[in-house]
């Protein structure tokens, strides 16, 4: 390879400061391309698990935990499956293994317990009885991961944080105004929904021991094989009518159809998402996953026949807007834009 | 047992400071050569993933011989502590 002298020091100005250019520019916009496809298909993830659900026996699952969990479980396990595939492709299967032998790895392990069995699982048992106003609920994770930081990293929120956690909150009590007519399990539905959103805040702290030193392809696609097996294994056996709901499920086939296309959605969603935040910030990259909470709401509109109340709309929008503030100063768009 | 490659990419900053792609190819050719994961694509991704957190800094840039741009990156004291605090002493000795 080249040593030290080898190399043809340029001057600025030159072909190299040309080609720096180009490359900062095509990472930049390939960073956005990823923060907006990551929204777009955790949005299609979610409005195809409602999909999924609408078959028998889902549909007709007794109890409010047995049909969320068991999609939650197939749709992370088939998720984690798609990964499989898309990393054997990238010849980096080994390196599960030996991501799970680091400490950085099992802290990440720790996380995804939390963020995928009980956060994804409270998501989904959320959908299930408040419909699309679970979407913009799940989404001030960011207000909550603010707040862990705070406790457990001692990172002092700015005013800018603080305000964008305000409108958060102030989205969230504007979502819960009016009730939707039909939806006896609405609050309930709220609060899963806020537990999946304190899982997933929390779930970021712990990749804050070293985990930036993983891959995050390697990263996600053992987060979604372990969540997935974890609610399957060691989850569903103590639902009640968990398990043969499972195997109904299995039987039926329909059902997991749909599962398999909600985990492909999931899977790039999630590999998109890591991949926008590794090249345009985490900032950036997270402000542009949120807006799923805007096209999860759009969607379920279009394709589920959820009503539209001016209720929805402005609350989300304010949750969106707030956790991007939560986690980025929208002049820095601006800044960046520029470049 | 290898290192994660990321993490390998990390303390291989460690040991040396400095270097650029190619640079760290080279050194870790012996253990990751062989794999398919071994590519210069992959590289780029983990040098600027680890810059994006802060672990590494982007000194300068420059053309190779073959006018191929080539990145230089030197650890930052958030990178020497992270491998300090989270790779096992057996890995970080030179």
């Amino acid at each position: 390879m080249n040593s030290e002298k080898d190399i043809l020091r340029t001057a600025p100005g030159t072909m190299a400061d040309i080609k720096m250019k180009s490359l900062n520019k095509s990472f930049h916009l390939t960073g956005l391309a990823n923060g907006f496809v990551s929204g777009l298909t955790y949005a299609i993830y979610s409005t195809l698990v409602v999909v999924a659900t609408g078959y028998d026996p889902l549909a007709s699952a007794a109890g409010i935990l047995a049909a969320p969990f068991v999609c939650s479980g197939l749709n992370d396990f088939l998720a984690g499956i798609w990964l499989l595939i898309y990393n054997a492709k990238q010849g980096r299967l080994r390196e599960l293994g030996r991501t799970l032998r680091t400490k950085p790895g099992i802290m990440l392990v720790i996380g995804f317990l939390l963020g995928g069995p009980i956060a994804n699982g409270a998501y989904l048992v959320g959908l299930g009885l408040a419909g699309a106003y679970a979407i913009p609920i799940s989404a001030t994770c960011s207000l909550f991961g603010a707040i862990f930081s705070w406790i457990f990293l001692k990172q002092r929120p700015t005013k800018r944080v603080v305000g964008g956690m305000v409108m958060c909150v102030a989205g969230a009590i504007i979502i819960n105004f009016v009730k939707p007519e039909g939806a006896p399990n609405f609050t309930l539905g709220v609060i899963f929904a806020l537990v999946a959103a304190i899982a997933w805040g929390a779930e970021g702290v712990f990749s804050s021991f070293g985990g930036a030193m993983i891959d995050t392809d390697v990263a996600v696609n053992l987060r979604e094989l372990i969540s997935g097996l974890v609610v399957l294994i060691a989850v569903l056996p103590f639902i009640s009518g968990g398990i043969k709901l499972l195997g109904g499920t299995l039987v039926a086939g329909i059902s997991v159809a749909w599962l398999a296309i909600a985990g492909l959605s999931a899977a790039i969603s999630f590999v998109c998402w890591y991949k926008a935040n590794s090249t345009v910030g985490t900032a950036v990259g997270m402000s542009l996953n949120v807006t799923y909470a805007f096209w999860g709401v759009l969607f379920s509109v279009i394709f589920l026949g959820q009503t539209m109340t001016p209720t929805i709309i402005i609350g989300s929008i304010v949750i969106v807007f707030g956790a991007i503030l939560v986690t980025m100063n929208p002049l820095d768009l601006f800044k960046h834009g520029e470049e | 047992m290898l290192l994660p490659v990321r993490t390998a990419v990390l303390n291989h900053l460690y040991k040396v400071g400095r270097a650029n792609v190619e640079e760290i190819m080279t050194a870790l050719e012996d253990d990751y050569g062989q794999e398919k994961q071994f590519t210069k694509k992959l590289y780029i991704d983990h040098v600027m993933a680890l810059e994006a957190n802060g672990l590494l800094e982007l000194e300068n840039y420059d053309l190779s011989e073959k006018e191929e741009l080539q990145l230089h990156y030197k650890i930052t004291e958030d990178g020497k502590n992270t491998v300090v605090k989270y790779v096992d002493k057996k890995y970080r000795v030179a």
